[in-house]
């Protein structure tokens, strides 16, 4: 417990960490604030510039990009009607009517002050809940593993974009590029067709840059004559006392409710703002002010987001099953430093750990001064041409895939996957299960095959071990609960 | 028929796979023992995927999907832009290559001013092969301006 303290406190004392996290911060909310660079993009897109930093300051410049684009996207939300990330779609729905009021600022004032009680509440409970479910996770063996995996791809259904369908075959077809390579076991070659630079598997980072940031760039280049409306603003404002007092039980309960979301396996910040904001309108007693400008909506949704970002280092770090698109980037960026997720993190290596956990904390102050005092600043930047910002994240995309492992082959993976990415996505299917498809394939396949192994190949063992049964049990739920659901609620009418 | 389309197209890569994972060596049986064979997980999965498929051709059937704006002229010239980042890359040069399709999309996607294109898409490629040679200490592959800069 001390060595953790000691840990977080150290991230204060040291200039070049503080340093980091300060330009992280900035170069998180440009990200944020461009429209189509979200937090998993740029996360992707910086993991190669990560290579020869220490694995503590890798993952700060990660971690850091995830809060603070998170929390950017309502800075744009707020002033022009568009979402910098999907995570602040919500904050549309009552920012953009309030500023066309002539309040922008107190719009940003409550999402900024919103988004940091959310993202400090979220970490505090990632300092706690994490050491406990480490604790919990050192008694799984890899039965407990593979239900726990097959929860996690389970979860995928109920991903924010796509249906549940076509996001199961996203799923599917990830864990299938998972297998691509020699089989663990055996040493048989899979869907390799002769390359012998798939050896080893399909590297993660290249697909994930194709999948989120060249699919993006296809789908914004039918975006190019696009025009956007923005709103003048004077200054942001801090929320006043009476603002305060009618948004504080609807951040509360946004805390909780992001915090928890992020937690889940694949659900992320997205899913997690637009339940606090329809939670916020439920429980308000001003719903009639939803949808034209009501503090409390911004105030939902931004705490929700915010708090799903510590939620979802949670699973990421301690089970090795990533919370969202972004903590998968992080997953493969702590695997890329050499730093296995799972328990033993929290007893090899806490140090490092809760040197991130402060880290992230700090990002989060430092987003709540730069949201007040640089809001406006950063909103023009939201302006910049499309015509030149794109070229350069493909600049960006091909040279970082090519330097994670001086191959080629990683160029054309990043292509090939944009190509692939982008008709997923035109044809409404999300590419974020995909991703975490490829990140659980391995871990799926090979628990399976080492429980077949522990059982002598009975496998109805498996759901005989209590704990593999319950997360079969949430698997089951996660996939058939809504359509259960519904059919008793009609049986009842 | 457009229902069909995707789904049709899921169940045809689906296929596929099966046909290649069948295609896969056995392993021997001392090797694999209470385990399974390497072609079993993707065989079981393509069938999940075969599963799926056929629940999306219900689902449109019941349900169908909106019609998707067809691509524009941009979005085929950008994938066009990959290829010729391909070819170039591999006869001359990757920042040949990246410089040339910097330049072409930032005119392609309606940037009127030459000289700010050209800008951006020599300044770009230069000050990220610099970052990662000297910083990062990453070699890139061999071409007409890496040959001439490594020596």
């Amino acid at each position: 417990m001390i060595e953790a303290i000691q840990a977080m406190a150290s991230v204060v004392t040291d200039p070049y960490l503080l340093f980091l996290i300060f330009a992280t911060t900035v170069l998180g909310v440009i990200i944020g604030v461009l429209p189509g660079l979200g937090a998993t993009t740029g996360a992707a897109l910086l993991l190669p510039f990560t290579l020869t930093m220490e694995p503590v300051h890798a993952i700060t410049v990660l971690a850091t990009i995830y809060v603070s684009a998170t929390f950017a996207g309502s800075i744009t939300a707020i002033l022009i009607n568009t979402p910098g990330t999907s995570a602040a779609a919500a904050t549309t729905f009552d920012g953009y009517p309030l500023a066309q009021r002539g309040e922008a600022g107190r719009a940003l004032g409550i999402a900024v002050v919103s988004s940091t009680i959310g993202g400090i509440f979220s970490v505090l409970v990632l300092c706690i809940a994490a050491p406990m479910l480490a604790r919990v996770a050192y008694e799984f063996r890899p039965p407990e593993y593979f239900a726990l995996t097959l929860f996690g791809l389970s979860m995928l259904a109920s991903i924010s974009a796509g249906g549940t369908v076509r996001n199961l075959i996203g799923g599917c077809f990830g864990v299938w590029l998972a297998t691509i390579g020699a089989e663990p076991t055996t040493g048989i070659e899979r869907f390799m067709f002769g390359n012998y630079e798939l050896y080893e598997g399909l590297a993660f980072v290249p697909v994930f840059i194709g999948l989120f940031a060249i699919s993006e760039l296809l789908i914004q280049s039918d975006r190019i004559n696009q025009v956007v409306d923005t709103i003048g603003m004077k200054a942001v404002k801090l929320p006043t006392r009476e603002d305060y007092k009618r948004i504080w039980k609807t951040v509360a309960r946004s805390c909780g409710i992001g915090t928890f979301i992020g937690i889940l396996p694949a659900e992320g910040a997205t899913v997690a703002s637009m339940i606090g904001y329809s939670e916020a309108r439920r429980w308000s007693k001003h719903k009639e002010e939803f949808g034209k400008g009501s503090i409390e909506g911004i105030a939902g949704a931004e705490a929700a987001n915010n708090a799903a970002t510590g939620g979802a280092m949670v699973p990421t770090m301690v089970l090795g099953i990533p919370g969202s698109g972004t903590t998968a980037v992080i997953l493969v960026g702590l695997m890329v430093h050499g730093l296995r997720p799972g328990p033993y993190l929290f007893t090899e290596q806490v140090g490092t750990v809760y040197q991130i956990f402060g880290a992230m904390l700090i990002a989060n102050l430092m987003f709540l001064f730069m949201g007040l005092y640089a809001a406006k600043l950063f909103a023009r930047i939201s302006l910049v041409p499309l015509q030149l910002l794109w070229p350069i994240v493909f600049a960006l995309a091909v040279i970082g895939a090519y330097a994670l492992s001086s191959s080629l082959l990683d160029v054309w993976i990043v292509l090939i996957f944009g190509v692939v990415g982008f008709f997923a996505r035109r044809n409404g299917f999300a590419v974020a299960p995909i991703a975490v498809g490829l990140i659980l394939g391995e871990m799926v396949e090979t628990n399976f095959q080492n429980s077949l192994k522990m059982f002598d190949g009975e496998w109805w063992q498996i759901p005989m071990q209590p704990l593999a049964a319950m997360f079969l049990i949430f698997a089951f739920l996660g996939l058939f609960g809504s359509p259960i659901l519904a059919w008793i609620r009609n049986k009842r009418k | 028929m457009k229902i069909f389309a995707i789904p049709g197209l899921v169940s045809a890569f689906s296929l596929i796979v099966i046909w290649a994972a069948l295609q896969l060596d056995l392993s021997p049986e001392m090797i694999v023992g209470d385990s399974m064979q390497p072609r079993v997980f993707p065989i079981f999965l393509m069938i999940i995927n075969l599963v799926l498929a056929a629940f999306l051709t219900i689902q449109y059937r019941n349900n169908p999907p909106k019609k998707a704006k067809p691509d524009t002229y941009h979005t085929w010239c950008t994938m066009l832009l990959f290829v010729v980042f391909y070819l170039l890359t591999i006869y001359l040069d990757m920042f040949i290559g990246i410089a040339v399709v910097m330049f072409a999309m930032c005119l392609l996607w309606g940037e009127r001013r030459i000289l700010v294109a050209g800008a951006v898409a020599l300044v770009t490629p230069i000050t990220v092969f610099f970052l990662f040679d000297l910083v990062l200490r990453v070699r890139f592959p061999r071409g007409l301006l890496t040959n001439w800069y490594y020596g």
